[in-house]
């Protein structure tokens, strides 16, 4: 079977100035109901891995640092 | 999977990085901390955070001790209240304002003649829930105060005390107080009363008061208390400017099971305001 | 990939709601019990409450509401299909619940002296209680969690329940979505607190996860019972709400309708009495949607600038926080404009309906050992007021098993078949996407479960079903994340499948939209004033049959039995 590659936006975005994951934080990533964020290993930052986000904010409001901003999803705005 | 016992080298690795010099690798351990220890080991951690230099910290510190309850928390709370950032301050004030433990009563008490404005109206809205009498003369000679956000809370201190001696006092401030949020607090609080005509002449007066919210809580509180002498003054508020005002009026006239408002109430089945169309409908029903 | 076992008295399936509670009410009545809650996702922010609830909907305080009056009120908003000892028990416990709840920390909206303040929105009696405040709930559950040293697994979901060899529980399997380990669980007791079957429908947005429930709930619970061989109710009983258009989350009517907003048509007049959810209500709704006289909007520019900052400081902050995000990317103002509002997708949820997993006042289900509280449990119009009541009840009845229960063997066999089944598509390398076969799916069960419904359309529905079922093996998974993904798909088609199937058993109308079958358009007391159940068979189909209703402990009157079909507003008196 051949798989396209499809590209989207997505509705959760980390700024990477502010994001402490390197220095150990995980919050936003386990506070995700869908677990749709993950952490870079190589930028040692916070990204939205997966599209299936509920936009129900506790990455945002639990974030530290205010790094994670949740917009709604494209296709809903 | 994460266990929330306790390992020995886990909680030394947690104290190395409080002790960091980063201060948000001590942010973030402070986070782990309060997730996985036991209150009784977090707690002395927790209050040394308090202490913290960086602001990020302590605010985290003060916001996760909500839910403690012991002298030692309150009494680093309350310290926290004058720190000289406003999230310590915000997030102290929070967790001091979920305590329900009325022993802790005392501690609070104690603070109050030594603080003022935010820091004073803090305290009193943590005393409110645990209903000590000791908070009576407090409270009662706070009413005075100067700031409004303290002559509120100690107005709600009252309010959950339901001291009958306390309302003469809170007639004056529900007609006399230059604040309207704190009239309509003081308002809402006569709604203790076992004794209508204690409070009849205030209540009445503040169905006249000048913003519509305080004249809102005034119609309510007439219809708790079930004041059918107040019929015919409901029966005039049913032509307040604001429908809003007329909507708790007539609910509290179906509440008071009112015949002599009949009509006035019928004729609101008509307004162009729905709501109110609708409260009539009920009131009547 | 390993397999990991592990030993529990109380296995507790779901940390949202009910589960937590569940968790601490067993382990308050015995400490010794070793207690476990496993979370699919992570319990600080799990399940239908994550952001907190903005206020209760079922409130039974004395002085505003009478358990009698509450059950009746259920008994009529849930057209007659109710098992009333069970509504009666929330009835008589739910003042309580909210004292404890207060004093563990949640905030419920009180007068000036203390007293709760209570709101009316139901047609009859009057039950919600706002929370102003609500957004700490789980805050709050997870302090006692760990103050009475309740053991947490997150991120493992739970697959298929493990039986001994008289069909007693005997623990449960699930899989990490981070390692995709297999778990064993050994318990005595099994506490299903999974929530609603919220991944069911498809929403029109055609965003897969914008569904109205937390998408984390895609139904596994109530395949994890029918697989155990439990009775399951009213699965024909669809959840579907009125919600904001293309947001797809409540508005919400409870939240703005003490403050006198209400759902209107696009002339901004009010058609229905009251807004409380129900099915009849929904039927209305429909109908206004798809009259000359939708859409249908959520009026509240009527209201003073006091009024709408309060409101938007509410809504703005719990239960779906990003629902003024939403507005204000397309410039709508409370104050000016209305909201435009929808139906949402179909789901299964007690909590707002009526289908569930059977359980009795005791939160029993048919199989020995194991419980059922919250949304998935069937207790009609439970809300979460109904998960903690249910969950304490859970708690309770399960430590009480343990008491008198040992461990039961853990069948070998069992297990290597769900171990098989679950790192199947691991090992699938040429295989379908499961995002793509749930879009597939969950489009087929709007294309021909979405009321109303047509008994050919249901009929064609299933045949999809089973072609889809037939692609399950078929099903590659290229990380733990997408294995989650995977396995959530078997459980939607169960859900799927049950939905049709039952749907199809009751022949008649009723509850407004929640099941109106254009075939049969009436309701039909005379035969179908019973439950109907659905059960995994002894030979392993699906099998649906008829429950009688309990004798009522409330009687209804005649002009009570119909107060909720008389929702629409007959003809408004003219303006003045």
């Amino acid at each position: 079977m051949t798989y396209a590659m499809n590209r989207l936006t997505v509705p959760v975005t980390v700024d990477e100035e502010k994001c402490i994951a390197a220095k150990g934080c995980t919050v936003c990533v386990d506070v995700c109901p869908l677990d749709v964020l993950a952490i870079d290993p190589i930028k040692g930052t916070a990204y939205m891995k997966f599209d299936e986000c509920w936009y129900c904010m506790p990455c945002e409001k639990d974030c530290p640092t205010g790094a994670v901003q949740v917009d709604i999803p494209y296709l809903l705005r | 999977m994460t266990a929330l016992t306790t390992q020995d080298d886990e909680y030394a690795q947690l104290r190395q990085r409080m002790a960091d010099t980063d201060p948000e690798i001590r942010r973030i351990a402070l986070m782990d901390m309060t997730d996985s220890e036991d209150e009784e080991v977090a707690e002395p951690l927790l209050i040394d955070a308090l202490r913290d230099a960086d602001a990020g910290v302590r605010a985290q510190a003060a916001a996760a001790l909500e839910g403690y309850e012991s002298v030692a928390v309150v009494a680093a709370l309350l310290e926290a209240l004058d720190d000289c950032a406003e999230s310590v301050r915000a997030a102290a004030a929070l967790s001091l304002g979920e305590l329900k433990d009325s022993a802790l009563g005392p501690v609070l008490l104690a603070a109050l003649s030594t603080s003022s404005g935010y820091a004073k109206a803090a305290i009193f809205r943590a005393l409110r829930e645990l209903r000590v009498q000791e908070s009576l003369a407090p409270a009662l000679s706070a009413i005075a105060d100067n700031s409004a956000e303290v002559r509120q809370a100690a107005v709600g201190v009252l309010g959950y005390l339901r001291d009958p001696s306390a309302l003469v006092a809170l007639s004056l401030v529900a007609t006399a107080d230059t604040d309207a949020a704190v009239r309509r607090t003081a308002v809402g609080a006569l709604g203790f009363a076992s004794v209508l005509s204690d409070v009849f002449p205030a209540l009445i007066k503040a169905l006249r008061d000048d913003f519509w919210q305080v004249r809102e809580e005034a119609a309510t509180t007439l219809g708790k208390l079930g004041a059918v002498e107040a019929i015919a003054h409901l029966i005039g508020t049913l032509r307040d400017d604001y429908w809003q005002v007329r909507i708790k009026a007539t609910r509290s006239l179906g509440r008071l099971k009112s015949r002599a408002a009949v009509p006035a109430v019928s004729e609101a089945l008509f307004h162009e305001v729905s709501n109110l169309r609708k409260e009539a409908a009920v009131a009547l029903g | 990939m390993d397999t990991i076992e592990i030993e529990v008295d109380v296995l507790v399936i779901g940390g949202g709601t009910a589960g937590p509670m569940a968790a601490a009410k067993a382990k308050e009545k015995n400490p010794a019990l070793r207690v476990m809650v496993m979370e699919k996702a992570n319990v600080k922010r799990s399940g239908a409450i994550s952001m907190g609830m903005d206020g209760l909907n079922n409130a039974v305080i004395p002085g505003h509401a009478t358990p009698e009056q509450y059950v009746k009120e259920i008994t009529v908003a849930n057209d007659g299909i109710v098992n009333q000892k069970t509504v009666m028990e929330y009835a008589t416990s739910s003042f309580a619940m909210i004292q404890e709840l207060d004093s563990w920390g949640v905030k419920f909206e009180k007068d000036e002296t203390g007293d709760y303040a209570v709101k009316k929105v139901h047609h009859i009696g009057t039950y919600v209680l706002p929370m102003p405040e609500g957004h700490n709930m789980k805050k709050v559950l997870y302090r006692q969690l760990k103050k009475r040293r309740v053991d947490i697994t997150n991120r493992l979901m739970a697959t298929r329940l493990l039986l001994d060899e008289h069909g007693a529980i005997a623990g449960a399997m699930a899989v990490d979505s981070r390692t995709a380990d297999f778990h064993v669980i050994r318990a005595k007791t099994v506490i299903l607190a999974t929530g609603a079957a919220g991944r069911l429908g498809m929403p029109s947005s055609g965003y897969l996860f914008g569904t109205y429930e937390n998408p984390t709930n895609a139904g596994d619970g109530y395949s994890l019972a029918y697989h155990a061989g439990a009775e399951l109710s009213g699965i024909e009983c669809f959840q579907i709400n009125p919600l904001i258009k293309d947001y797809n989350g409540p508005s919400c009517a409870y939240v703005t309708g003490p403050f006198g907003g209400y759902t209107a048509n696009a002339n901004g007049d009010r058609f229905i009495e009251c807004d409380y959810w129900s099915g009849q209500m929904m039927m209305e709704f429909y109908k206004e949607l798809e009259g000359g006289n939708g859409p249908v909007f959520l009026k509240m520019n009527h209201l003073a600038e006091e009024t709408i900052s309060t409101i938007e400081e509410i809504l703005h902050s719990n239960e779906r926080p990003s629902r003024g995000r939403f507005h204000e990317g397309r410039g709508l103002d409370y104050r000016s404009g209305m909201v435009e509002m929808h139906i949402s997708e179909i789901g299964l949820c007690s909590g707002h309906s009526g289908s569930g997993v059977w359980v009795n006042e005791r939160a029993e289900t048919t199989v020995p050992g194991l419980y059922a509280a919250g949304d998935l449990a069937c207790v009609p119009h439970n809300y979460m007021l109904g998960a903690f009541v249910y969950g304490k009840l859970a708690g309770e009845s399960a430590a009480e098993y343990c008491a008198t229960h040992a461990l039961a063997a853990i069948d070998g066999k069992q297990v290597e078949q769900e171990r098989e089944r679950v790192w199947g598509p691991l090992g699938v390398v040429d295989g379908l996407p499961p995002s793509q076969v749930e879009y597939k799916l969950r489009r087929m069960v709007n294309d021909y479960l979405q009321p109303p419904k047509v008994t050919r359309k249901m009929e064609i529905g299933l045949q999809r079903f089973a072609e889809i079922r037939a692609d399950l093996g078929r099903l590659s998974a290229a990380d733990p994340h997408e294995l989650m993904r995977a396995m959530e798909i078997h459980a939607i088609l169960d859900c799927a499948e049950m939905a049709a199937r039952a749907s199809l058993y009751r022949k008649e109308s009723r509850w407004g939209l929640y099941h109106y079958r254009v075939d049969y358009p009436e309701k039909n007391d005379k035969d179908w004033f019973v439950h109907v159940q659905v059960k995994k068979a002894a030979d392993g189909a699906m099998s649906c049959f008829t429950r009688s209703i309990e004798p009522y402990l409330v009687a209804l009157d005649e002009e009570e039995k119909t107060a909720y079909q008389k929702l629409r507003i007959a003809k408004e008196p003219a303006a003045a």
